[in-house]
């Protein structure tokens, strides 16, 4: 018990959270934004699965990070758009249209792996790229901070797009709160006819709501193959997307209740690795998260209930 | 004459399912007049206005702006020519501030964010110019109808509307908030703006506008001076035939009491009161009619007998069993029926039979259900009587209700309530929304079930179907009973009109007697 | 007008009414084949681009599993599978609920089935029939959570299954490894079921190598059966698809619409639970780590394609693992990897779930006919 306190407790720990966290953080920012667009996108998992495998091929390619980085992004973006395309224009039921999306970007991603992997080595894997030398996207030494102990540790020396998945949190709060996208983007979500009626292009908004939603799910997979560890296996998200999902709700759908829900999801997976160390079954500790949110979602309505009984009860008293 | 500011040239509308909305419509608007546009549900007035606001797109026909003619392909274009329009069901963000929702589309931006303080002072701003007081910081969703809508109206003068569009705006507005409201929209006609405003209350068109068109089955009828005319002119104009309002009613000796409503007390679940202290009786062999302008409680009565809501406080008891709080199962067992007010909505499943929606108050008794099991025959044979019965037209039962005309979907509701023998009928605005041959064959079931002896609570914002149809009238107001009145015959419309206004109100004890 | 050409009317009527809807349903079956064609089709460009001989692969993944009685037996074991967890699923959609937890119902429903058939001693018959009934209890129990939470609390059904999903996952997960598995043992599995609680193969039965088919068989056609009447000759399916039609009608009418939503999860996790214990009595003969992973997924897809209907659901289920099956024998075959049939399932759902395409196709139809 003592040693799994010290663990928590420990600087390291905390960075391993951002760490584990980040790709739970930027495909939620995405699940956040096409929530709030009144699209839900429950594809984010194939999206984040494409771009992962994408990014390290296109790395293997190119020798470069950033090309990867930006072809993984775009692939996820093009799924979004033709998520969109079927539901907005062909008028697919978005849920299943999503999971069509992730059995094709789960089956075409290990296709794909596959016939590369055929083709540059010899010998086809279809579990992943392990065998392929593949880029990664650099980890950032920040001066000054990184001499200061503990907040060095953990602030310093992580990858870019850790970095890129907090400071886009309050980039996403700023947009869509401040900016006029933004906010119609929301008005489009709650009530479309109202938005309409203002001459805002409600059919371009949830476009862009949904490939907003690519793009972070897009980085959050290039980030897991490219950041995290350095090749792709297949299916590699484990979940991620739909753990990101229920951080928006977690998160009360707003970026920073978004943001604190991911890094406790991250928290659990991160400290059932350390206690796996210590022999404590990894299970219990992953189910935490899963279990806080079900007692989110239940308080969350309790709650509500009471506060309308309240209303009702304080309108008895004043008779 | 001044020169017309709108013209909508004749103006065809023919919906991709082949429905004629507008057929070769001409409409002219002068600069600075209040124009009433009236007809019927489903003349053809809100297809014609949505042309107008680019929300559909012509058949055929032409729109000239000041002598120019124009195409406008969506509201946008409407709102940059200076057309704005408020709907009937509003058209605003419920999680958004006041001042949010009205520069919503148009926000002030302040180095590419927007800024919400500027949003605050042009609502003031705005708000102040035309008399038209809102709370700019307040969340939509907590603020009454009145000021939502007084919020549409600012919304469409902050994108500089000069054409003001209404539908129907009163009908969700007490009686004070149109006052209110028709003091706005003078002082708005007084700062050079011009105002179309549709309705079909005919007391209100003749009370402010300048001119009526009338339209009738898709096609303009013709436009007058209202100075001119009078309401029954109008009427006979939207109709094409006289109006008889005169509902022979054969005299009945009410029978017992069937629902004894005491004190209810309610308050929904925002903590708003909708009702206090709400006492009445239901008698066999009467109908009761509740009048009042709606929003004064009377769609939460209907739902806390109908047992959709729960009261706070209080009784009601249906042939002396007691049903406050129980479930609409219950309660409809207890011998209660209900034509709801939106009844395509709440009243019919669209994509399920018409058999089917014919037995969902029914489905588990006998012969429905039998041993566990559904019994398909008697289903069929119960819808196809009553499609017999109550001249539903369609060809087979097992169709969908949502392949019947609207009139046809509101017999399916009335054959089902009504041949459930209820001993209690509400019947909730059972005309709105409903053309003169409907509404008759309605008015006819009512009075046919009131001489068999069922108790019927008529509720309806149409002082003049209350007044002919009610044995007894109560008047509700503010959540209050505010008078009961046991001889309807003694009354006029003027006089109900000052109870439903609340410039009168009757004692407790005179309410007490004629419980 | 005289009564009697009334009725002749009428007749008439209903006949142009019974015409109109053989007509609809053969659009819908053609619809759905030209569908199934056209993502075979893409697949064929797919390995035609990527330098594979389709035509080869084609062979194999249409032909493979009736190629060989074994290969037949793996695609049966599987459908079954499918077949049930799609009528699983199709009643939840049917009130318009989108329950994906059938992956957690059939791990509950394995492991109390499990916890039976491997340590309570049983005669024969009995021992199948009580971890079947124990397993079905617990999926209803634990089908009820998100029901309850969706009908009582309002909370968002997708979130809240997958949730469970995830929880009863990694209890299963433990379990199977703390539990389950005999201490050191050298692969993390359970002990077999007992003898008698094996649901026997039917290879077996009659003499020739049919795979894992087993009887579990039977609860397809019980299950098909028993989903068919519940849904189209129950109360309980009538309040069901009244639901679906309309929830604010439903409540109006009586219906006790909370009650309802939540037993139509919990029934459907009856019945994904019958799937579980399909894996371990029939299938694997005792608890694999992993066993129903990825499996829900699935028995959404095929429950749409059969619409919700019931009587549809083996025809789709039979299809869809047909091609799974087939998907594994190309790869064999013709060096294709299985995962181009993923790529061909995603395409037919999408094609099917676009409304628009549907609409045109009708319309053309309808153009063409009028002419």
């Amino acid at each position: 018990m003592e040693q799994a306190l010290q663990v928590i407790f420990s600087a390291s720990f905390i960075a391993s959270v951002l760490r584990v966290a980040t790709p739970l953080i930027l495909p939620a920012l995405g699940g956040l934004i096409s929530e709030l667009g009144g699209v839900s996108n429950i594809a984010l998992e194939g999206m984040m699965l494409a771009a992962a495998c994408t990014g390290v091929l296109v790395s293997v390619y190119t020798k470069s990070a950033w090309a990867g980085m930006l072809a993984g992004v775009a692939v996820a973006m093009l799924l979004a758009t033709l998520l969109a395309f079927f539901h907005l224009n062909l008028r697919a039921d978005l849920i299943l249209a999503a999971i069509a999306l992730n059995i094709l970007c789960s089956g075409a991603t290990t296709f794909v792996v596959y016939l590369v992997t055929q083709s540059l080595t010899g010998s086809g894997d279809k579990g992943g790229t392990s065998t392929l030398i593949s880029q990664q996207m650099p980890f950032i030494e920040i001066p000054i901070i990184k001499d200061i102990p503990v907040i060095g540790t953990i602030f310093s020396g992580q990858n870019i797009l850790t970095y890129a998945a907090l400071i886009l949190t309050a980039l996403v709060a700023l947009f869509l709160f401040r900016t006029r996208i933004g906010i119609h983007l929301r008005a489009v979500g709650e009530n479309p006819d109202a938005a309409r009626s203002v001459g805002i292009n409600v059919q371009g908004m949830r476009y862009l709501a949904l490939i907003l939603s690519g793009f972070f799910a897009g980085l959050g997979g290039v980030f897991l193959s490219m950041g995290y560890v350095k090749f792709f296996a297949r299916d590699m998200t484990a979940g991620r997307g739909f753990i990101a999902l229920a951080a928006v709700y977690l998160g009360a759908k707003n970026p920073w209740g978004t943001l604190i829900a991911a890094l406790a999801f991250g928290a659990a997976d991160a400290l059932s690795i350390q206690l796996g160390n210590l022999k404590i079954p990894t299970q219990i500790v992953q189910m935490i998260p899963y279990i806080a949110t079900i007692i989110a979602l239940v308080l969350y309505a309790v709650v509500q209930r009471q506060r309308a009984i309240n209303r009702q009860r304080k309108f008895r008293q004043a008779v | 004459m001044a020169e017309p500011l709108i013209e909508m040239r004749n103006i065809t509308k023919i919906y991709s399912n082949g429905v004629r909305a507008d057929n070769d419509v001409t409409f002219e608007v002068r600069p600075g007049e209040i124009h009433a546009l009236v007809g019927e549900n489903g003349a053809g007035k809100s297809t014609l206005m949505k042309i107008l606001y680019g929300m559909e797109k012509p058949t055929s026909g032409e729109i000239m702006l000041r002598g120019k003619p124009v195409t406008i392909n969506t509201p946008h274009e409407a709102i940059a020519l200076g057309i704005g329009m408020v709907h009937q069901n509003f058209m605003l963000v419920p999680s958004f501030t006041i001042a949010e929702n009205i520069v919503l589309g148009s926000e002030p931006l302040q180095s590419g964010l927007v800024n919400s303080r500027k949003a605050v002072e042009a609502t003031n701003a705005l708000g102040k110019q035309y008399g038209l007081a809102v709370d700019p910081t307040a969340v939509v969703d907590s603020v009454p109808v009145g000021m939502r809508q007084r919020v549409e109206i600012l919304k469409a003068l902050y994108r500089g509307a000069e054409v003001l569009i209404l539908d129907e705006p009163t009908a969700v507005l007490t009686p004070q908030e149109t006052i209110e409201l028709f003091a706005a929209i003078r002082q708005l006609v007084k700062a050079g703006k011009t105002v179309v405003f549709i309705s079909h209350k005919l007391r209100e068109v003749k009370e402010i506008s300048d001119r009526v068109s009338v339209m009738r089955d898709a096609k303009m009828v013709g436009t007058v001076d209202t100075a001119d005319t009078d309401e029954e002119r109008i009427a006979r104009m939207m109709v094409g035939r006289e109006v008889f309002m005169n509902i022979r009613k054969p005299p009945t000796q009410r029978g017992d009491v069937m629902l004894k409503v005491r004190n209810l007390e309610y308050a929904t679940e925002a903590g708003v009161e909708a009702l206090r202290r709400v006492s009445f009786n239901v008698y066999a062999n009467e109908i009761l009619g509740i009048a009042g302008v709606e929003g004064n409680g009377q769609t939460e009565l209907v739902e806390l007998i109908a047992g959709l809501r729960k009261p706070q406080a209080g009784t009601i008891e249906l042939a002396n069993h007691t049903i406050a709080g129980h479930t609409p199962r219950e309660v409809r067992q207890a011998g209660c029926a209900h034509i709801p007010e939106d009844r395509l909505t709440n009243g019919v499943a669209l994509t399920s039979s018409i058999s089917e929606n014919l037995i969902v108050d029914r489905y588990t008794q006998e012969p429905f259900t039998r041993g566990g099991f559904m019994n398909p025959v008697a289903i069929r044979d119960n819808g196809d009587r009553l499609i017999e019965q109550y001249g539903i037209r369609t060809p087979d039962g097992t169709l969908p209700v949502g392949s019947l005309s609207g009139g046809n979907m509101q017999k399916v509701v009335v054959a089902r309530e009504l041949s459930s023998q209820p001993k209690l009928l509400i019947a909730a605005q059972p005309t709105r929304g409903v053309d003169i041959g409907a509404s008759e064959f309605m008015h006819e079931q009512l009075i046919r079930a009131r001489n068999d002896g069922v108790a019927i609570l008529l509720i309806s914002a149409d002082l003049g179907e209350v007044l002919s149809l009610s044995d007894r009238l109560a008047v509700m107001k503010d959540g209050r009973i505010t008078a009961i009145f046991s001889d309807v015959n003694a009354l006029t419309e003027e006089e109900v009109g000052l109870y439903m206004l609340g410039i009168k109100q009757q004692t407790e004890v005179e309410i007490e007697q004629n419980l | 007008m005289s009564a009697a050409q009334i009725t002749f009317d009428r007749s008439a009527e209903r006949a142009r009414v019974a015409a109109e809807r053989r007509r609809l349903a053969t659009i819908d079956l053609v619809i759905t084949l030209a569908t199934i064609l056209l993502a075979l089709l893409i697949g064929f460009l797919v390995m035609l681009v990527v330098g594979k001989d389709p035509v080869k692969a084609y062979q194999a993944l249409l032909t493979g599993p009736l190629s060989r009685t074994l290969r037949t037996g793996r695609w049966l074991e599987d459908a079954t599978t499918l077949i049930i967890l799609g009528l699983s699923v199709s009643i939840a959609f049917r009130a318009r609920q989108f329950s994906l937890g059938a992956e957690s119902q059939m791990y509950v429903g394995a492991m109390v089935g499990a916890v039976i058939a491997i340590y309570v001693p049983m005669p024969p018959v009995i021992a199948v029939i009580l971890p079947l009934i124990c397993a079905m209890v617990a999926g209803f129990l634990i089908g009820l959570i998100p029901g309850l939470m969706k009908a009582y609390l309002n909370a968002n059904e997708i979130v809240a299954t997958l949730m469970i999903n995830a929880v009863v996952f990694r209890l299963y997960d433990y379990f199977l490894t703390y539990v389950f598995t005999a201490p050191g043992a050298q692969q993390i599995r359970s002990e077999a079921v007992q003898p008698n609680a094996v649901l026997a193969r039917i290879g077996d039965i009659f003499k020739f190598n049919f795979g894992r088919v087993n009887t579990g068989v039977i609860f397809v056609v019980i299950g098909v059966i028993l989903v068919w009447i519940l849904l189209t000759r129950t109360p309980f399916g009538y309040e069901v698809r009244t639901i679906g039609a309309n929830e604010k009608f439903a409540r109006y009418g009586g219906i006790n619409t909370k009650r309802t939503i939540a037993l139509s999860f919990a029934i459907g996790g009856a019945i994904a639970a019958m799937g579980g214990v399909h894996l371990l009595l029939g299938v694997h003969n005792r608890l694999i780590p992993g066993m129903a992973a990825g499996l829900a997924f699935e028995g959404i897809v095929v429950a749409l394609l059969a619409r919700n209907n019931p009587l549809l659901v083996p025809i789709t289920g039979l299809f869809y693992s047909y091609l799974r099956v087939g998907g594994d024998i190309m790869e064999q075959e013709a060096q294709v990897g299985a995962e181009i049939v993923q790529v061909i399932q995603a395409v037919i759902i999408l094609l099917i779930t676009a409304q628009v395409l549907i609409d045109l196709v009708k319309a053309r139809r309808a153009r063409q006919t009028s002419q």
